[in-house]
């Protein structure tokens, strides 16, 4: 039986290049090699199966130059002709995984070639892609290594070799969308059994079919008095004073920035741009009032429509941002809005 | 509710023959999904879902007869339990293969009678 | 209450002259049997057959399966209401003969449903290619109208059930195990410190080939009410449920029902099973309203901790597995619901016809519309004309070399609600 061929894709940290300062690496085929996690792969696939090579790429590069490192990448792979292509695992790395998550699944549908991931499940990758690729559920760092290849690598195998595969509870992976049928140990009353003593004492357990979610946000009631509001602007489009200050990442942001803006009326090219790497930036870094609009509403404090423009604003990116990120920042910035009196918040994306 | 209080939309002309001088019956010489399509319509118009749009367990699709009992009256706005049951409804019946046209005439008897019972169940509560 | 369960383990059917059971084997008289079945005239002709674990047989179209068992000591008989009288049942001594079934099967309707494949891929899905099956094919006469058909078929299976469970009266069993419920005070006396847990079971009502009964009554008719969990293993509830074979339960799983089972292997160690709630999947919407709210205000009333919640069917009673679910848990009760999913062949699809945030936990029978490649067997007991009318399979499924392509949803008991199996999906 023929050595499974697989492809192994990794970032500029696990091949030990280099940490963030590293990120820009530009993408790189090592034929023959097998660097980092791929030793615990091998390790794992025994004989039946090998790296035939092994692509690095900096986790900033392939973000900032998607269409050029995704095309480059898919020659790479396509020239090798692997069984089975393997991206990371990313754990919680958000770029990391979203550019697995990316590479995986543009291997599959534009060559054809099964690939399997790897990341923690909060990882803003994992919902961008886990319906795309199969995508194992792993620890939220590099601690967790040993247990992600120990799942990674016989899906990969299976994946290869074309065997069906059954059910994410089963495999491991992230649940995908498609219900697969499996048998369990135990018969389904006596796991309904363990399942209500578990929920009665309070302790954590896994529902067989997670309802859908609608995550539903009740909207307030209208403002009364728009004339005498204090109105307050926030956006997710990572407008930023110019230069960033406060380095907001272009993607998987892991902060918000509260800036002030006393006696600001217009937005400029010169003041303000954005930090978002999700959008083409050359209208937004012109007038960043396009995204935040903070001469329309100054225009509308002059003329009586709106009372008063709060004078701080908050801004986060938010391409690729973790929702529990999202949550949590929104939860802080609600809360100083509050404080300061605020009525109304206009909350402006892309 | 007396009778007058509620309607049957159906595709059953079994129903029909059996319901149309004693009840209000709206029939229609059309598909199971269109049935359900109409009924909607109706609460969009304000009327109320008085049965379920999905009774029976023969399969939408698989059966072609679909009765449903709506209230005659309409309500100012759309019923919102209503909208949600007939759309979820209408969403369930995608997910089964059209298989109707496949059977005997014998067995389009059948499902009919089927039908038909669900419907009196549900006509049995609605008459008290 | 308290019943002392005797389970007797059938080794093997065999006909005989004379119907006894000797040594674990169960010897039958067709000619008795056959004129038990016939006592109701509307039935013209019954037709036995034996189809045992592991041969090449497929029974089709399947009715009711149904576990012999006889009242040995205390109030009533088996299925009180319908064979025996409507005395309560539940308690004293009960024997069931184990490994084996009573297998009705017939055409009602011309859209038939119910494989039961005794060997291969199939029977991988269905409890009772386990089991020793006595199959009972009943024609009817001329002229009887469906419900007519319906009716003399169910009592059939049960007069059988009841004549060969009989059999065993005088005999000693093999093993036995004694269930025990409280009265509310004395539950909250010995057991102060566990959980207090009901079985909240819906049943099937929205009509004819859709109703079961319960002591006798139609369930379309009932208001949600309690039953003491051993009643149930008396008959207290059978089945007249004949479509959808994959998740309708037939009798032998009223009578053996598994979450009574796993909730007694519990009781006094982990949890207080404090009784049964049934409650109905009418057709009607404000009958569902009234069935909801009742027993939610029985689970409040009865200072529930936690309830397990099985349904029956799919579509209309997702509806109602919903509203108990919301509602029983709006009470600040625990519930865990099972069910089953209708996610399409490809899997993709919206399993429930129904959804809320509030049924956090669930258990799955599997996914019905799974396809599976029935090969052919080489006996067929009933009638293959119809197997391309079951619930699940098309014109498309008879293939060429005999082997059929039909959805899970055709296997009798594959996807059962009540957890009756370890079939599961993610």
């Amino acid at each position: 039986m023929a050595k499974i061929k697989v492809v192994h894709y990794i970032n500029q940290f696990f091949a030990q290049i280099g940490g963030e300062e590293k990120a820009d690496y530009p993408a790189e085929l090592r034929v023959g090699e097998t660097v980092g996690p791929g030793l615990a792969f091998a390790a794992n696939f025994k004989d039946e199966a090998e790296i035939i090579a092994t692509i690095v790429c900096g986790d900033s590069y392939f973000n900032e130059n998607l269409e050029k490192a995704k095309a480059d990448i898919l020659a790479m792979v396509k020239e090798q002709k692997p069984d089975v292509f393997i991206a990371g695992p990313a754990f919680n790395a958000g770029r990391y995984g979203v550019a697995c998550g990316t590479i995986a699944a543009a291997v599959q549908e534009e060559l054809g070639i099964p690939a399997v991931t790897g990341m923690y499940v909060e990882n803003p990758g994992a919902d961008m892609f886990k319906n795309h690729v199969y995508m194992i559920a792993t620890k939220n760092n590099a601690a967790g290594m040993r247990g992600a290849v120990a799942k990674m690598a016989p899906l990969a195998l299976k994946l290869g070799k074309g065997e069906p595969v059954g059910a994410s509870a089963e495999e491991g992976y992230m649940p995908n969308g498609i219900r697969v049928n499996f048998f369990e140990k135990k018969r389904g009353s006596a796991r309904a059994v363990d399942m209500l003593l578990k929920k009665l004492a309070g302790k954590p357990f896994e529902t067989e079919y997670p309802m859908p979610n609608f995550d539903r946000v009740a909207p307030n009631p209208a403002v009364k008095d728009l004339a005498h509001a204090k109105i307050a602007l926030v956006t997710s489009g990572g407008i930023v004073p110019k230069g960033n200050p406060d380095h907001i990442e272009s993607s998987s942001a892991s902060h918000y920035g509260e800036y002030d803006i006393t006696g600001v009326t217009d937005l400029t090219e010169d003041t303000y741009e954005t930090a978002h790497g999700g959008y083409d930036p050359v209208y937004a870094n012109q007038d960043a009032d396009r995204v935040l609009p903070i001469d329309v509403l100054r225009d509308m404090e002059k003329e009586g429509v709106i009372g008063e423009l709060h004078h701080l604003f908050y801004t986060t990116v938010g391409n690729g941002t973790a929702v529990a990120s999202a949550k949590a920042f929104a939860a802080e910035i609600g809360r100083k809005l509050k404080a300061d009196g605020v009525d109304a918040v206009i909350l402006t994306s892309t | 509710m007396a009778q007058n209080n509620f309607e049957i939309i159906t595709n059953n002309p079994l129903v029909l023959g059996k319901l149309r001088e004693t009840h209000y019956v709206v029939y229609h010489d059309i598909s199971y999904e269109e049935i359900l399509k109409e009924v909607r319509d109706r609460i969009h118009e304000g009327h109320r879902l008085l049965s379920h749009p999905l009774s029976g367990s023969v399969k939408p699709k698989e059966t072609p007869y679909k009765s449903i009992i709506i209230t005659t009256g309409k309500g100012m706005e759309p019923d919102i339990e209503s909208l949600e049951l007939i759309e979820n409804a209408i969403e369930a019946c995608g997910k089964f293969a059209f298989k109707a046209d496949l059977y005997g005439a014998g067995v389009y008897k059948d499902f009919q009678l089927i039908d038909w019972t669900l419907l009196k169940s549900a006509l049995e509560s609605a008459e008290i | 209450m308290k019943l002392e369960m005797g389970y007797i383990h059938i080794k093997d059917i065999r006909f005989s002259e004379e119907s006894r059971i000797q040594d674990g084997i169960l010897y039958v008289s067709e000619k008795a049997v056959r004129e038990t079945a016939l006592e109701d005239e509307k039935l013209k002709s019954v037709s036995f057959d034996i189809a045992r674990p592991g041969a090449s047989v497929r029974i089709t179209p399947v009715k009711d399966v149904i576990e012999p068992r006889v009242k040995v000591e205390g109030r009533g008989g088996i299925f009180p209401g319908i064979i025996s009288k409507t005395d309560t049942v539940g308690e004293g001594k009960t024997y069931a003969l184990k490994g084996m079934a009573v297998v009705t099967a017939g055409k009602i309707v011309g859209f038939q449903e119910g494989v039961i494949d005794m060997t291969g891929p199939g029977a991988e899905y269905t409890p009772f290619s386990k089991t020793l099956n006595l199959v009972m094919v009943c024609g009817a006469q001329e002229g009887i109208e469906p419900h007519e058909y319906e009716k003399a078929v169910r009592l059939a299976g049960f007069r059988v059930a009841v004549y060969i469970g009989e059999l065993a009266r005088t005999l000693t069993p093999d093993e036995t195990t004694v269930y025990e419920t409280y009265g509310l005070k004395e539950g909250i006396e010995k057991y102060p410190e566990l959980p207090r847990v009901a079985y909240v079971q819906m049943l099937q009502s929205q009509g004819l080939l859709h109703d079961t009964y319960v002591y006798g009554v139609d369930a379309k008719r009932i208001v949600p009410t309690i039953l003491s969990p051993t009643e149930i293993m008396d008959g207290a509830i059978v089945s007249g449920n004949c479509v959808s074979a994959c998740d309708k339960n037939p009798t032998y799983v009223h009578l053996n029902n598994p979450v009574v089972h796993d909730l007694f292997e519990q009781h006094g160690k982990t949890l207080n099973f404090v009784c049964q709630i049934i409650t109905n999947e009418n057709v009607y919407l404000a009958d569902k309203q009234r069935s909801s709210d009742w027993t939610a205000k029985l689970c409040r009333m009865l200072d529930l901790d936690g309830v397990i919640v099985s349904q029956e069917g799919f579509g209309n009673p997702d509806t109602d597995l919903i509203m108990n679910c919301k509602k029983i848990e709006a009470e600040g009760i625990k519930t865990v619901i099972i069910t089953d999913e209708y996610a399409g062949r490809d899997g993709k699809s919206q399993s429930l016809a129904d959804a809320d945030t509030a049924a956090d936990a669930v258990i799955t029978g599997g996914n019905a519309n799974q396809v599976v490649i029935l090969p052919k067997l080489d006996k067929v007991i009933g009638t293959l004309d119809y197997i391309t009318k079951i619930a699940g399979a098309s014109e498309q499924t008879l293939h060429e070399d005999g082997s059929l392509e039909v959805e899970l949803q055709v296997i009798t008991g594959a996807t059962n609600e009540t957890g009756f199996n370890k079939l599961s999906a993610r």
